[in-house]
């Protein structure tokens, strides 16, 4: 993967064009955008103000290596306050202000689905998302949006899965009332059956703000051995989990990748003793400090330490932000070939392309080579959060469902 | 039953809190007849003062060291030993924690007492004498302001704060059932209740309080009796801001601190005009009412039932009482 | 120049249009319309439907707080029975009723199915106004969508995570595009305009507006609280009701959350930033309300250079301009951009006589 391979593929492209082949229709742009909506307000702000730089690094990176096809992109970010409505509003009014907009990024379950039955003809783009709901990763519904991981559905399989192999019996699902603490919960509820785990709590809260006394009232009384947190980013699991210790509950706490983040971790041992010891968690990613083998976490590293000094993002890329770059990485990539195979950059091309790559060498996301498979990479592993370290540390081999 | 008991206290100590929040809009209504939408954002910036003054400003460089955290020799030498998690050891990390607390908490009731006499003066004071729509839907606007000023200096966070007494675990057995309450939330709730319970007083007692009632009576009456009425709508404000923080201060060490906090102020002004508007023991009622039934159906049936609890609740008060259950009959002139 | 409007008997003192400005003006109007159908980008069109919608629905909430001086808010739970009836009523039809004529049936009903919400939900009206009214309103708000989010309707109304919504299909013509819609929704608009222009002059509507003025005496005149308060809510919540359909027919899929307080809050926000209790108050509300965020948001573009880390700002400085819009018309200009308009043209047409 080089410039000259690249630069001499658009020359064949051009030389081709020249003799008569219409294989480029549409004159070529002097830029493709990659617009994207983030939760820079609202619930999840934290996680949508530490993105959006990465996605300019994302951009930089990219043009480094000549864009797509020697034609720069450009990222645009715009805030959604976590409200799908909004980020409705971005996506249209980027698709009637920008003519180039060749990918999308959307930034919550909800804005995913509301969009998806809007992607058809003129107005489907290739979308990745900060959401793991099941429901995006089902090509023959909606072909254009897709996961960079295993959906909630298959993190909480795996969740499951290690319970049963622990030995565990009972387990409590807490989830924020939205859509994203629910997207799961029909799936868990049968795999817990067919595990033989009794599911006795399930609880809704809301997604901020919940009444925690009351919440970990009835946990206590459910006497779960597991408990299994969904829906929530900085606030509620680490209150919850604090006010279960307190309680002297035995009861063992899993996340899902949005639970899963160091720097929420780490501001809650800091803030509030060393509750978070010993919580479980599925995440995709390799977190950013693993980076044995990984030239790409090694040249966003570099990146980061010149142009992020001073910031959070200095020496650590969240898992949120590790979650957008894969993503996009995953749409260049399928953008970058179908320009290579001389098509003309449509959602449906880039859709196809998508879904061929097989056995990706990730340089750094994956332990392991991984594959889209139904607009889906079924690939993670379990960690586990130490307070004394502040880490993350793997609690299991890769495996992909 | 020992289940029963549990949802019942877990539902009088929120109840206290709605109680110590409705304390504010009641205040402010008795005071200029104006009922304040945005009491729960006035609440939530409450909390983000205190969460500036309890962990931002400890946190800074420029602190002093002791502010962050206490450390004096005879407490790190009590802390040798603890295992974590232990009730003493929770009591010790308040202690540690108590300069911060006790200056977040200062901090947080001057700068929204502050806040509460900018809105009075800029935008209640125009309008004295205007058509309860104007007053509402002034207090609505001032909603979306506090919620984008609130986000622009403090970025939205959701963060954490201190809780301002030792959450130590409190257990206990009960009808064959174990009870489990939240050390700190006890100390919440008779926070509240003595708070309520000294403003009733000073409505009450004092001559500050009389003013109040004689305006809440009639403006140009108590006008021409010497009572300056424009003072007693500042203080009406400013009190109730004071509240707020107080009560914006523990919903934030219970819930965690987030923009989110000013949609208590919905359910609560439900609370307020089940209650009756002008009536402090109907509004006290009403919230520890509300407090229990919601608990209750969170037991029942489930934590997003609860939240539409108050709404129903004031619905059906209002079909058989228009007034609520304490207010006063409104006599209109034709 | 105009110095006044000659009204020579009754029928011409009662009519829609009592000048020839007003015609010029109400046909200049279509002809824009029009004008942006064929040839406005797609950027203002879709700009253009999101007012059209939002319009009608300020204009219900106009009739019942701005005519009868019910103060509601919780109109959204309208707009959202509107819009779920729609969904609903197509999945429930589905081959029992050609598509052709689907919407012209499902429209209508959406319609009558809000104006009996709308009546369920005034009868506190009854009983209580002005603030326990407010709070008895935001309440059913609440319980309305709490209800549509519940697991056990979730069969029809898809629940928290919402349903999708199809097209709507006049006789084989399918409105699959934004600008088809918009002519749709111009169209209903426009009407919906005329119709209220038109209320008012009836006796319902000078009953509506004597409550406004003074629900005793009006009472003591002999009009019936109970009939035409529940009349007023009843229509409000019926164009409510249009602009939910409209809203289900535009969007590809509706969430609960769309129709929460936030909506309530911008459609009385729009009525009052325009002018309660004025036929053209709704137009200009809507037209402030949904400019003014576009605005900031490419002012704000212009000034930051679309630098990434600034986009946070953005959303609050839009919260705070709406909170300013609301109380700087209620403190400075209460009768609303309507009078504004009005000032400004009288002051026009005298001119040098008066300002």
């Amino acid at each position: 993967m080089t410039l000259t391979r690249r630069s001499f593929l658009a020359t064949g492209a051009a030389a081709s064009a020249a003799i008569g082949t219409p294989m480029i229709l549409r004159a070529q742009p002097s830029e493709y955008v990659f617009g994207s909506s983030l939760p820079m307000t609202g619930p999840f702000a934290t996680a949508g103000q530490l993105v959006a730089p990465a996605l300019k690094m994302f951009e930089d990176l990219a043009n480094e290596d000549g864009g797509i096809g020697g034609v720069p992109i450009r990222t645009t970010a715009e805030d959604s306050g976590y409200i799908p409505q909004n980020a409705l509003a971005n996506y249209q009014r980027a698709l009637a202000t920008e003519p180039n907009l060749v990918y999308y990024y959307g930034d919550s379950t909800g804005f995913m689905k509301l969009v998806a039955p809007e992607l058809r003809g003129e107005n489907a783009r290739l979308m990745g998302s900060t959401s793991f709901a099941s429901e995006l990763a089902k090509p023959e519904e909606n072909p254009y949006q897709y996961l960079a991981g295993p959906s909630y559905e298959d993190q909480f399989d795996i969740l499951l899965e290690s319970i049963a192999n622990q030995g565990g019996s009972t387990v409590a699902f807490i989830y924020s009332n939205t859509e994203f603490g629910r997207d799961p919960l029909e799936s868990g509820r049968a795999k817990a059956e067919e595990l033989g785990i009794e599911v006795v709590l399930e609880e809704s809260t809301k997604a901020q703000g919940a009444d925690i006394p009351t919440h970990v009232t009835k946990l206590a009384q459910s006497n779960a051995e597991y408990c299994i947190l969904q829906g929530y980013v900085t606030g509620v699991w680490p209150q919850l989990i604090g006010g279960a210790r307190q309680f002297g509950l035995p009861t063992k706490f899993m996340g899902t990748f949005w639970g899963m983040e160091k720097l929420i971790a780490d501001r809650v041992t800091a803030e509030a003793g060393p509750f978070l010891d010993g919580y479980l968690g599925v995440m995709p990613y390799r977190y950013s400090y693993d980076n044995d083998n990984a030239p790409r976490y090694a040249r966003y590293a570099e990146y980061q330490k010149k142009n992020f000094a001073g910031t959070p993002l200095e020496n650590y890329m969240p898992t949120w932000g590790l979650q957008s770059l894969c993503a996009m990485e995953l749409g260049l990539m399928a953008l970058r070939q179908v320009h290579e195979e001389g098509k003309e950059l449509t959602a449906d091309n880039a859709a196809e392309a998508l879904a061929s790559i097989q056995n990706w060498e990730s340089g750094g996301f994956f332990g392991v080579p991984v594959s889209m498979q139904g607009n889906k990479i079924g690939t993670g592993r379990v960690y586990q959060y130490s307070a004394e370290t502040n880490l993350f540390t793997p609690a299991s081999d890769w495996f992909t469902v | 039953m020992g289940q029963f008991l549990q949802f019942a206290i877990n539902g009088l100590m929120s109840g206290a809190i709605y109680a110590l929040i409705a304390v504010g809009i009641v205040s402010v209504f008795k005071a200029t007849k104006v009922v304040n939408f945005a009491h729960g954002y006035v609440i939530m910036v409450g909390a983000y003062f205190y969460y500036t003054f309890a962990v931002l400003i400890p946190g800074a460089e420029w602190a002093p060291a002791w502010l962050a955290s206490w450390q004096p020799g005879w407490l790190m030498e009590m802390r040798e030993g603890l295992p974590m998690f232990s009730p003493m050891g929770a009591v010790l990390d308040w202690v540690q924690n108590l300069p911060r607390i006790l200056f977040g908490l200062a901090g947080a009731v001057l700068a929204n007492a502050a806040l509460g006499l900018l809105i009075e003066r800029t935008l209640m004071r125009p309008l004295m004498g205007q058509s309860v729509f104007a007053m509402i839907m002034i207090t609505v606007g001032l909603i979306s302001i506090l919620a984008g000023a609130a986000q622009l200096v403090w970025t939205a966070d959701a963060d954490f704060v201190p809780h301002i007494a030792p959450n130590a675990p409190v257990r206990f057995e009960m009808f064959g059932t174990t009870i489990f309450l939240f050390g700190a939330d006890i100390v919440n709730m008779i926070v509240a209740l003595l708070i309520f319970g000294a403003i009733v007083a000073m409505v009450r007692f004092t001559k500050s309080g009389v003013a109040i009632r004689a305006t809440a009576e009639d403006q140009s009456t108590a006008y021409s009796m010497g009572i300056s009425v424009p003072k007693v709508f500042s203080r009406a404000w400013m009190l109730a801001a004071a509240t707020g923080a107080i009560a914006g201060a523990i919903l934030a060490t219970r819930n965690g601190i987030s923009p989110s906090l000013g949609l208590f102020g919905f359910s609560v002004l439900a609370i307020v005009l089940m209650g009756g508007l002008d009536s402090y023991v109907g509004v006290f009622i009403a919230a520890l009412a509300v407090g229990v039934l919601e608990a209750m159906t969170q037991w029942q049936l489930g934590g997003d039932w609860a939240e539409i609890v108050p709404y129903v609740a004031v619905l059906v008060v209002i079909l058989i009482r228009p007034h609520g259950l304490f207010g006063q009959k409104e006599v209109e002139r034709i | 120049m105009i110095t006044g409007n000659l009204k020579a008997s009754y029928a011409a003192d009662e009519r829609v249009f009592d000048n020839r400005n007003k015609w010029a003006f109400f046909a200049a109007s279509l002809a824009v319309l029009a004008g942006m159908a064929g040839f406005a980008n797609d950027y203002v069109i879709l700009v253009a439907c999101q007012m059209g919608i939002l319009l009608i629905a300020v204009v219900g909430v106009n009739v019942v707080t701005g005519y009868t001086g019910l103060i509601s808010l919780g109109h959204a739970a309208f707009v959202a029975v509107g819009a779920y009836t729609v969904a609903i009523f197509h999945a429930g039809f589905a081959g029992v009723i050609p598509d052709g004529l689907m919407a012209l049936i499902a429209i209508p009903v959406a319609v009558a199915v809000s104006a009996l919400v709308g009546i369920i939900v005034g009868l506190p009206s009854l009983r209580v106004k002005g603030l326990y009214l407010a709070v008895a309103t935001l309440s059913a708000n609440f319980i309305v969508i709490f209800l549509i989010e519940q697991e056990a309707f979730a069969h029809w109304t898809g629940g928290m995570v919402g349903i999708n919504t199809p097209a709507p299909d006049f006789f084989g013509w399918e409105l699959d595009t934004k600008r088809e819609m918009f002519v749709l929704i111009a169209a209903l608009g426009v009407l919906t305009l005329l119709a209220v222009q038109n209320l008012f002059r009836t006796r319902v509507g000078r009953a509506f507006i004597a409550i406004r003025d003074r629900d005793y005496s009006a009472e003591i005149m002999g009009i019936s609280l109970l009939r035409y308060k529940l009349t007023s809510f009843a229509i409000s919540a019926a164009l409510c009701g249009l602009s939910g359909a409209l809203f289900a027919y535009f969007y590809a899929r509706i969430l609960p959350e769309q129709f929460e307080l936030a909506l309530s809050l911008e459609l009385v926000a729009a009525m009052i930033v325009g002018g309660m209790g004025r036929t053209m108050g709704p137009v200009f509300g809507v037209i402030v309300i949904v400019m003014v965020p576009e605005v900031i948001k490419s002012l704000f573009g212009v000034a930051t250079g679309g630098e990434a880390s600034m986009a946070q700002l953005l959303a609050p400085l839009q919260d705070i301009a709406f909170g300013l819009l609301i109380v700087l018309f209620l403190l400075f200009e209460p009768l609303g951009l309507n009078h504004m308009a009005d000032r400004a043209l009288r002051a026009m047409n005298r001119w040098p006589f008066a300002r």
